[in-house]
């Protein structure tokens, strides 16, 4: 480098939280005032699972601060027509005058009341994925607190595309949002499109290459050789969608061709309900009084109620049980005498019976014997039997684990694909213990800071669990919002998370055209947008996109300008990640991989003034409370601890004067302070500075709060395994209450309700919408799917020109991957221009010729496709999610979609290499 | 004597050009131009396919031969085994451009910026002295001069460490010294299993990649 | 306009450091050494020294004002001669003083002694354009051993040829022996680029190389070599000069047109190989790769 050295140099420690693999902590150089380097945060080397190092994201902060195409003042939309080929004629307003247009909107609706005459908020706001931009929001999440009806139901931007499945059935089964390998103890795990080392953030890829070194086996089973294939010990190129019949053919291997001795059968004596006995209705036989669900204790030779002390339930077999009842659907009751009933495990076993790994082979194009050395493989590093001490606790040891990946883990197959992962564990007794299969974090179940404590009594001995209800009384005929999440799904509770995980695209589908039954379609008064594209990053984004020019009024916190707030009516510009503050937890079990040994405290600062008019978060949020009047409610909610703490620790009392209108530093201050009060048991109160030099503060935690078998076991608690009478009643009583109403067009994902999933042709589900559209699928021979860009995913850095650089050295981030024996069959040569169609329209692209992809199956990487966003829209990266439609027929009872979709392809010009 | 060595875990590396990124950070270089970069390379065909992650950038070799192309001696090997360049001295003939087989070494005519127009960032590092010359990977060797001068470690001390090493988030990056025999990367040379690119060339490069232990 | 980077890959790509300026390099120095050289046997044959010296020195010259034109810094040019110890380049440039040197005295005073010396010198020139492209370890299209012989063939082939274009400008009646001596390094020059190409074709280069090479390979072997000896031949025996001319500029312009195809053409790089996939579980490890060859 040329001239004299720069005169002032800061090191500034900070966080990056730009994916839900985060917080990574990291230093900023900033050389006379202009950050110019990322570097890890080498202080936090021992306390962080990755020891203080970040991803590429967080180095392109650097270069996301300094970009010229950023929106830097407040603009407001002189264009009323709205729709990608109209210019929205953005003009530069003041701050007053955009808050003073927003908050006016605000009253107005106030006034008129919240909800609407469909029931629905009128105020509505998407926050892009994950959850990743509350860590950016500063106290906004007050000021939505503070207005309280707020539609989140038109989703995170992303469809419901994310791992849909796992969220409801893991946190229903295990308190699992999401689902890990216990990576540093397992040594073998079956991955089904697990993309960790893409999408677990640095503590996934620290941890994984730590356990190959150690000698980890892992199985990638995908279509495609993803980055985390790539980093496994083999490969298996399934067909897509058909990873059920997979799982299925391994749970086979396990109970069809193993002795039941070969399993962990106290784990699932003791710890599951395989020994309950089911009825000839299909439901719990239960004691005709307690309604305790029985099982046959083998001691005595007679039926005991599932609590019972000194029993040895036999997990096999029919048993003749008198005078019990079985609980089917509204309070349904069946009486008996004397009835046959057979054990869960029993019944288990019968309905694998037909799943052999020949019959599995033929639906997956995977060898049998492949998929009988796996299952094998699986069972004889279980380990069954061994056990290892955790801080003085000794716990079962089972080192093996299966993990699931977008597209398996939602739309049709996920029910599947969730109950043949999690009994899988639980056959091997390797669920929540050391070594095993995890859960992560909870955000369905409360409380959100602890997995252990959300875990408490239900009903029959297991977890209970916040279904939304379906009894006659309590269903939600009226949908809560315009997705109808707590109506539909009952699995999807109604946590401040549910809205967002919800089927969102409904509330989309349903903005044009509403099934019988359902509200007036109406649309929110305002909507708030931040860190979010939908107009890109949704399914059928060109319809979504004319939807979305329908709003009324659309307020977007603007990075730069894209195709989403291309339809804007106000841009607001908030300082980035770099120039503004806010105190975040950090620590203890966090998706995908963040499994610390401490927990504790987090700060983003400042090390660069905004450009031009950019304004904290905090300041925004405290401007607009303060216009609609809401400014005491809004101090109010933070103090109860909206901005992540509350401000009141035992004795001590940092609460903010609720009247009053408080400085980005005064609450922050306040926060940092609760928060030190908080992490040292009422001791410490240090504030902001402090905060500001260290970047940190964290106390050590027991490595036993990773697993949840330590508190079910102190409870007597059992996991719901294998049977779902649970979740078959709710189904029925849902399918009562929809049919009452005359609404049947949930009747397919009703359906899905069984209490063992049902093995149905999942792949030609999307066949059958072919023909439905009155297509012919042998015009669509191939599968197109996508795979996460590390780079990318969660960024919101598509704009930021160092990332594509550097991206680029990544196959396939510029154009279309596909088989070359594909290729050669068609007539395409590498870097030929290729034209991918689906039923709806079709995009072009780069051929880019891998072997590492079955030659049935395209894919196209993250998520372009852009026509505004500065620099990205002059990349030519197609995205296959303008040719994903958004229908009913493809979205499962959950509520959730795949990210797959049948296509043609061909050349149409060669191209220039 | 010191001779300071990469080791490149490739069991390791997932490709996610962390230290790609890193390089470009703490070098400042212009666009398209990466002192270190990850490969993405594919072995076999379908469906007997390895993906590799293979960082690569300049070897430090023993016998560079961009040195000996040199006419200008402006590239020359120190001591430690760092190969450098003066760039007061080179003409940007790109003769050693052409002389070295790991496509490890750059020239840019003229200045390009990110966004077309010049940044703060870019007005904050200057690369004015690298315009018109070959430019490469030097190992950091300001941080390691600097480093070593307080008493620092290469390899174990970040702030004498390569920023490459010091990013990445899989640890597959290891820098130290090959003389030293209790040296970090002396060790994992001693128990595992390595190659070195285009050995056969004759140019005696320095970044080992580790691809298995050794039995 | 913002800096959208393009897809690179990991196949040996073109290099374009070195394009038609580097070319004109060693088409300049070529041509003009090998013309000096039958200049300076000319010039014993009793020719006039100053205009042959003049040509050859044009051509050298052209030649490395294109590189000067090339180069990144060409306010420091003149470092280039610190390197002689390794350096073929700086060989290569401190030799070019003294052709120009010598050659200017021939030009100055007429004189053939002086022609004769920078011809010598020429050639040694000539041998370290030769050099220079063997060094270049990392184009495989450079550094074989076959490209020495081949450069300074064809280097000889194309002043040759150009005398013969030349030379009808200076005496009257062309005798035989330039012909002759054409022919001559002809069939040395087909000699070479056969075996060249035989190392090209043996997989001594990337695939996409060889590709570039072996497309141009027939031209140049026919149109470059059997068609200027047919025409050689045709001329002594017809006693045309034109012909021989014609034939003269066949055999340089094939000179020249393969020189381009090596230098941008088939400038391929070595790409990147690795000898083993690693071990992601311990004991599966697998078989490199080189890909792109």
């Amino acid at each position: 480098m040329s001239g004299a050295g720069p005169a002032e140099v800061r090191k500034v420690p900070t966080y990056c939280y730009q994916c839900v693999a985060g917080p990574d902590l990291l230093t900023v150089r900033v050389e006379d005032g202009v950050p110019t380097e990322v570097e890890p945060n080498f202080g936090a080397e021992d306390i962080h699972p990755a020891h203080g190092r970040v991803c590429v994201k967080a180095f392109g902060l650097i270069h996301k601060t300094h970009n010229p195409n950023r929106v830097v003042t407040p603009m407001k939309r002189t264009n009323p027509k709205k729709g990608r080929h109209e210019d929205p004629g953005f003009v530069p307003i003041s701050w007053d005058e955009a808050l003073d247009m927003i908050g006016g909107k605000i009253k107005a609706a106030m006034d008129k009341g919240l909800v609407d005459e469909s029931g629905f908020a009128r105020i509505a706001a998407s926050f892009g994925g994950g959850g990743t931009p509350t860590y950016y929001l500063g106290t906004f999440p007050a000021f939505l607190a503070a207005l309280r009806h707020i539609d989140f139901s038109f989703g995170s931007g992303q469809g419901v595309k994310c791992y849909h499945s796992e969220h409801l059935y893991g946190e229903f089964w295990h308190r699992a949002f999401t689902v890990a390998a216990d990576t540093p103890n397992c040594n073998y795990v079956v991955s089904f499109g697990s993309n960790v080392e893409a999408s677990a953030g640095t503590c996934g890829v620290w941890r994984h290459a730590d356990a190959r070194e150690r000698g980890i086996k892992r199985v990638q089973v995908e279509p495609h050789l993803s980055v985390t294939g790539a980093a496994s010990g083999e490969w298996v190129a399934i067909k897509p969608k058909t990873d059920p019949a997979f799982m299925f053919a391994m749970l086979h291997v396990l109970v069809c061709e193993h002795p039941v001795e070969h399993l962990d059968v106290p784990f699932l004596k003791h710890r599951t309900a395989a020994p309950y006995l089911i009825g000839p209705n299909g439901f719990y036989l239960r004691h005709a009084d307690s309604r305790k669900p029985l099982m046959w204790d083998a001691k005595a030779n007679a039926p005991v109620t599932h609590d019972a002390a000194d029993v040895d339930p036999a997990l096999l077999g029919s048993f003749e049980v008198a005078n019990c009842v079985e609980v089917g659907p509204d309070e349904q009751v069946w009486t008996h005498d004397r009835v046959v009933g057979e054990t869960a495990h029993a019944k288990l076993v019968a309905h694998m019976r037909p799943h052999s790994p020949e019959w599995a082979s033929a639906i997956c194009d995977v060898p049998a014997s492949t998929i009988r050395r796996v299952a094998n493989e699986f069972l004889d590093h279980a380990q069954v039997g061994a056990t290892v001490e955790i801080d003085g606790r000794t716990l079962p040891y089972r080192p093996v684990a299966v993990t699931l990946g977008k597209t398996v883990t939602n739309g049709w197959g996920g029910y599947e694909c969730c109950w043949s992962r999690t009994l899988l564990a639980t056959l091997v007794g390797g669920l929540e213990v050391p070594g095993g299969t995890l859960g992560t974090t909870v955000r369905l179940n409360r409380p959100a800071t602890s997995r252990q404590l959300s875990a408490v009594p239900g009903p029959d001995g297991f977890m209970n669990y916040p279904m939304n209800p379906t009894d006659k009384d309590n269903w939600h005929r009226q949908p809560k919002s315009r997705s109808g999440y707590s109506t539909l799904v009952p699995l999807v509770a109604n946590s401040a998370w549910s809205q967002a995980l919800g089927p969102t695209h409904l509330a989309w589908m349903f903005q044009k055209e509403p099934p019988q039954g359902w509200p007036k379609p109406t649309y929110p008064d305002v909507w708030f947008m931040y860190r979010t594209n939908p107009a890109i990053s949704f399914w059928d984004t060109p319809r979504l996109t004319e939807t979305m020019a329908d709003f009324p009024f659309l307020v977007s916190f603007a990075y730069t300008h894209d195709e989403s707030n291309h339809m804007a009516d106000v841009l607001l510009p908030d300082a980035t990640d770099l120039e503004s503050l806010q105190l975040i937890r950090i620590g203890g079990t966090k998706f995908i991989e963040q499994f610390w040994d401490h927990q504790g405290f987090a700060l983003r600062q400042p090390v660069a003034a905004p450009p031009g008019e950019c304004k904290d978060f905090t300041w925004i949020a405290t401007q607009l409370a303060k216009r609609v009047g809401l400014l005491e409610a809004y101090n109010k909610a933070i103090n109860r601890g909206a901005a992540g703490v509350e401000l009141s620790v035992g004795n001590k009392n940092f609460a903010l004067e609720p009247e009053k209108e408080h400085s980005v530093e005064t609450i922050w201050d306040a926060v940092c302070r609760a928060a030190s009060a908080e992490i040292s048991g009422g001791e410490d109160s240090e504030g902001l500075d402090w905060y500001k030099e260290k970047g940190f503060r964290v106390t050590p935690m027991s490595r036993l709060d990773w697993y949840l078998y330590p508190t079910l076991a102190d409870q007597g608690l059992r996991f719901e395994m294998p049977y779902q009478e649970r979740l078959y009643r709710i189904g029925l009583e849902l399918a009562n209450r929809m049919h009452e109403n005359d609404m049947h067009w949930w009747d397919t994902q009703l359906d899905e309700y069984q209490p063992f999933p049902v093995y149905h042709d999942v792949p030609g589900v999307w066949s059958k919408v072919l023909v439905k559209v009155g297509k012919d699928p042998k015009d669509y021979p191939f599968w197109l799917l996508t795979a996460r860009s590390m780079q990318y995913a969660w960024g919101g850095n598509v704009g930021v020109q160092m990332i594509r650089e550097v991206a680029m050295n990544v196959a396939g981030h510029n154009g279309v991957i596909l088989n070359p024996r594909t290729a050669e069959a068609l007539g395409i040569e590498e870097g030929d221009v290729i034209e991918v169609a689906s039923h709806l329209r079709s995009v072009k692209g780069q051929a880019v010729l891998r072997q590492g992809i079955r030659p049935d199956t395209l894919l196209m990487i993250g998520q372009f496709g852009h026509w505004k966003t500065p620099l990205a829209k002059d990349f030519d990266t197609p995205s296959m999610n303008s040719l994903t439609p958004m229908e009913l027929d493809l979205t499962d009872s959950t509520g959730s979609g795949a990210d797959l979709v049948r296509v043609s392809v061909r050349k149409v010009k060669g191209g220039a290499q | 004597m010191t001779k300071y060595v990469l080791v490149s875990d490739l069991r390791r590396c997932v490709g996610c050009q962390t230290c790609t990124a890193a390089c470009k950070h703490a070098n400042g270089t212009p666009p398209d131009v990466q002192w270190r970069k990850v490969l993405d390379i594919e072995v076999g065909e379908f469906p007997d396919v390895s993906r590799v992650f293979v960082p690569v950038g300049c070897m430090h070799c023993d016998e560079p031969p961009c040195q000996e192309v040199c006419p200008t001696t402006a590239t020359f090997k120190r001591a430690d085994g760092i190969v450098d360049i003066d760039y007061d001295k080179c003409i940007g003939c790109a003769y050693c451009v052409m002389a070295c087989p790991y496509q490890a070494r750059y020239k840019v005519d003229g200045p390009s910026w990110a966004y077309g127009e010049q940044t703060a960032l870019e007005k904050q590092r200057p690369y004015d002295k690298r315009i018109g010359v070959a430019q490469k990977c030097t190992f950091c060797v300001d941080r390691i001069d600097e480093g070593v001068a307080n008493g620092l470690t290469p390899g174990v001390d970040p702030a004498a460490t390569p920023a490459c090493v010091n990013s990445c988030p899989s640890a597959g990056l290891i820098f130290g010294d090959l003389d030293n025999p209790d040296s970090n990367v002396s060790k994992l040379l001693r128990e595992n299993e390595t190659f070195r690119m285009h050995e056969e060339l004759g140019t005696g490069p320095n970044i080992y990649y580790l691809w298995e232990r050794r039995s | 306009m913002s800096s959208v980077t393009q897809f690179r890959g990991v196949n040996p790509w073109r290099q374009t450091y070195w394009d038609g300026r580097a070319v004109g390099n060693f088409v300049g120095g070529g041509t003009g050494t090998g013309f000096l050289a039958i200049a300076a046997a000319a010039a014993l044959a009793g020719a006039p020294a100053r205009f042959l010296a003049l040509v050859g020195l044009v051509f050298v010259g052209v030649g490395l004002t294109c590189v000067w034109l090339e180069i990144g810094r060409p306010w420091r040019a003149l470092n280039v001669f610190l390197n002689p110890r390794t350096s073929w380049m700086s060989r290569e440039a401190l030799l070019a003083p003294v052709v120009f040197g010598l050659g200017g005295l021939a030009v100055l005073f007429d004189s053939t002694a002086a022609l004769v010396a920078a011809a010598v010198v020429g050639l040694a020139f000539l041998y370290c354009q030769a050099r220079i492209l063997q060094a270049a370890k990392g184009i495989p299209a450079w550094r074989q051993k076959e490209i020495v012989p081949l450069v300074i063939t064809s280097g000889l082939s194309e002043g040759f040829g150009i005398f013969l274009v030349a030379a009808p400008l200076l005496v009257e009646s062309m005798p035989l022996w330039p012909s002759v001596l054409m022919l001559v390094v002809l069939g040395a020059r087909f000699v070479a680029l056969r075996a060249y190409v035989a190392r090209i074709a043996g997989g001594a280069v990337p695939k996409a190389s060889a590709k570039a090479l072996l497309q141009v390979a027939p031209a140049v072997i026919y149109g470059g070599h059997l068609a200027p000896a047919v025409l050689l031949i045709l001329g002594a025996a017809l006693d045309q000069w034109a012909i021989a001319a014609l034939a003269g500029l066949l055999a340089a312009f094939a000179g020249w047109w393969f020189k381009f195809a090596i230098i941008v053409k088939a400038a391929y790089t070595q790409g990147y190989a690795i000898q083993h996939t690693p071990a992601r579980t311990p004991g599966y490890a697998g078989a490199g790769g080189h890909p792109g060859w």
